[in-house]
């Protein structure tokens, strides 16, 4: 698929009515109500806000943080399981930044090995992403440094660039190209390619170079020091609050727990998870093989740039660089990788 | 129905095996899934209790015994103890069997020797039936099972039929002070014992299952006696939720304990990151 069109931002504007007219819930990068932008429900596209990167990721969208699997209801000693339905309402969303739409494509692998995750693919198929190219992005993004870019189209459905009175539009998958064709009068001749160029290089000059882009430096530096007082050093700034983790749009540990309602009835939940927290990983026999926060440092590196492309060829990180935001301790991702590369290309490195 | 949702069990049978380990039987409800449910020797599942929760166990029961799974439990927590107090008769939930498994095939023709500490006898006891319930398919079976005292020694009365099979050697052993005055057994930790049965490494197989010391001081028993690493099998037991490669929380390095595993070879185990 690569075909390409035109929207003009009146059209745009009549296209999000449009869909919420047909009862296709919409979503974007919004203003709540304290003033930060975040991905949220929308009314009309005059809420989308395009030059902030919104504090969460599309995440939620896909795995919610609390997501119940099915109920149970007892009845003496029998047991009724209630299914939950794995088909999902329609949604749109616009204004998702490459960065996180790509995120969302990443997970579709862990998602679907041996084992097909339903709730994750349902609502996957019933939502179209339309990502905005990145304006650019402050001193902790690196999409380019993991084979992305501030106009990747990985995980979008189509992908818009500012041009003239509107948005060059690049139809990037075949449920792209069925938004585009159920509403043929909002999208037309407009601007091309090349008006786009100007505003792409811009975007991409203001992230590039924050990372070194050598992704098989960093796995084989990771896949061969799993014992390096790195991973001791980089941990002692670290409180082990998992908030790195909540605002990733890429990691995806959770829990399984059950929620009881009434005392014969409740419902099985998973939960957003993070394995920055000792209890992670800790055995009923008080032994943890994780028994300290180096360890889990190193586990949550170690997932992104080395196991996660060992298992599925992909990179766990998208370069959003939001845990490096996040974080209260000033952990900055951007410093592990540039350390590591340092390291490993025998540059110095150590702080 | 999605991935997470378990089947139906019902509790047929519950033992007491020791103070604080118990061992369930569990029949599945829908009889097309008693009829078609089947596992390998090695594989786990999640068990809940509705309101209490998921754990994963190993299936303690044999895949030669059909329409039923076994698993045996210590109480330790949340739905361990809920666990504790289901009656014969209640519902429970399964999802399963996940993970690999050991290699029964290859284990053909060959000597096998289980060795096994405290409620670790509840995954080699799966494999151990295997074997007896193809008995022709194996030649030597030893059996070393030590646990701390006497009291703490699970599956008592399989052990005394063990025991009075004549193609079985079985060794009991308690750890030294743990023994009663009518103990019969041997007394001493389970790697001495080895050794003292001194179990031929010829073309055979050594399934080490217990708490992690043991397996510590008892691979290197085995080297001793000439067991090469690619034929001592041990079971892993990270923390897991999902078992299923999802939920992040059982890797050891690169490896996803729940779908590599959990069976894996000693050879498999000294290259594996120093995180179990
Ligand atoms: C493949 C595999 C096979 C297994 N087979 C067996 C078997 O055959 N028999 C057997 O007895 N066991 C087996 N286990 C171990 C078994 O899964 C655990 O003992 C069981 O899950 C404990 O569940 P629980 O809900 O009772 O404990 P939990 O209530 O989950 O507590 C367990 C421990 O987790 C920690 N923990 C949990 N939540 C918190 C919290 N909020 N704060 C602090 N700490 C916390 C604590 O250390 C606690 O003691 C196996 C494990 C694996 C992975
Ligand atoms: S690890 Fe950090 S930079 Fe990478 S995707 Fe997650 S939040 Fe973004
Ligand atoms: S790196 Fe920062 S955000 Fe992540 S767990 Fe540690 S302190 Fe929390
Ligand atoms: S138990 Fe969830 S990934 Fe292994």
């Amino acid at each position: 698929m690569s075909t390409t069109t035109f929207i003009r931002t009146g059209d745009l504007k009549g296209l999000v009515a449009d869909l919420r007219a047909a009862g296709v819930g919409v979503a974007g990068p919004a203003r709540t109500s304290d003033g930060a932008v975040d991905y949220r429900s929308i009314t009309a596209f005059d809420d989308v806000v395009l030059d902030a990167q919104p504090r969460n990721s599309l995440k939620q969208f896909f795995l919610p943080p609390t997501e119940p699997l099915f109920k149970y209801q007892r009845k003496g000693s029998d047991v009724a399981i209630l299914e939950i339905s794995a088909t999902f309402p329609p949604r749109v969303i616009v204004g998702a930044r490459p960065c996180d739409a790509a995120a969302v494509d990443v997970l579709d692998h862990v998602m679907n090995w041996d084992y097909k995750d339903e709730p994750w693919f349902g609502r996957r198929e019933a939502t179209t992403i339309v990502t905005f190219a990145c304006p650019g992005g402050d001193r902790s993004c690196f999409c380019t440094a993991v084979g992305l870019g501030p106009d990747a189209t990985r995980g979008s459905d189509l992908l818009l660039v500012p041009a003239g009175d509107g948005y060059y539009v690049e139809v990037v998958t075949e449920k792209g190209k069925r938004l585009v064709d159920a509403y043929p009068k909002r999208f037309g001749a407009g601007a091309g390619v090349d008006a786009t160029l100007s505003y792409r290089e811009k975007a991409r000059a203001s992230v590039e170079g924050h990372v070194p882009a050598r992704p098989d430096v960093i796995r084989q530096w990771v896949q061969e020091h799993f014992e390096d007082p790195f991973w001791a050093d980089i941990s002692l700034r670290c409180h082990g609050c998992g908030g790195c983790a909540a605002a990733c749009p890429t990691c995806h540990c959770f829990d399984i727990v059950d929620e009881p309602e009434t005392l014969t009835e409740g419902t099985r939940r998973r939960n957003w998870d993070t394995c920055q927290t000792s209890v992670f990983t800790a055995h009923a026999s008080g032994h943890n093989p994780r028994a300290d926060q180096c360890g889990r440092c190193r586990q949550r590196v170690n997932h992104k740039f080395a196991i996660y492309p060992a298992r599925f060829n992909d990179i766990l990180c998208t370069g959003c660089g939001r845990c490096a935001r996040t974080c209260p301790a000033g952990q900055d991702v951007t410093e592990i990788l540039n350390r590591i590369v340092a390291m490993a290309t025998g540059q110095g490195g150590a702080a | 129905m999605n991935v997470y949702q378990p089947f139906r069990v019902r509790v047929e049978e519950k033992i007491a095996e020791t103070a604080d380990t118990q061992t369930l039987k569990l029949r599945f409800l829908d009889e097309d899934v008693a009829k078609s449910f089947d596992f390998k020797a090695g594989q786990f599942g999640e068990y809940s209790v509705f309101g209490a929760g998921e754990c994963t166990f190993c299936i303690a029961s044999s895949p030669t015994r059909k329409g039923y799974i076994e698993c045996s439990f210590k109480t330790v927590g949340k739905v361990t103890n809920a666990m504790r107090d289901v009656e014969v008769g209640d519902v429970m939930g399964f999802r399963g069997p996940y993970g690999n498994a050991f290699p029964m095939e290859k284990m053909h023709g060959g000597n096998v020797v289980f060795i096994a500490g405290g409620i670790g006898l509840a995954p080699v006891r799966c494999v151990i039936w295997n074997v007896l319930d193809e008995r022709d398919k194996y030649k030597d079976v030893t059996i070393v099972y030590g646990a701390r005292t006497v009291a703490d020694l699970v599956y008592k009365r399989e052990l005394e039929d063990w025991g009075k099979r004549p193609d079985v050697k079985l060794w009991t052993t308690v750890d030294p002070g743990g023994e009663t005055p009518d103990w019969k057994g041997s007394v001493g930790f389970v790697p001495a014992i080895v050794e003292k049965a001194a179990p031929k490494a010829d073309n055979s197989w050594a399934v080490v299952c217990g708490p992690p010391v043991m397996i510590k001081y008892t691979i290197p028993v085995l080297k001793k006696m000439g067991f090469t690493e690619d034929r001592i099998l041990t079971t892993l037991e990270n923390r897991m939720k999902c078992g299923i490669g999802k939920c992040g929380r059982c890797n050891i390095g690169p490896v996803y304990v729940c779908k590599d595993g959990p069976v894996f070879t000693a050879q498999e185990m000294a290259k594996l990151p120093n995180e179990f």
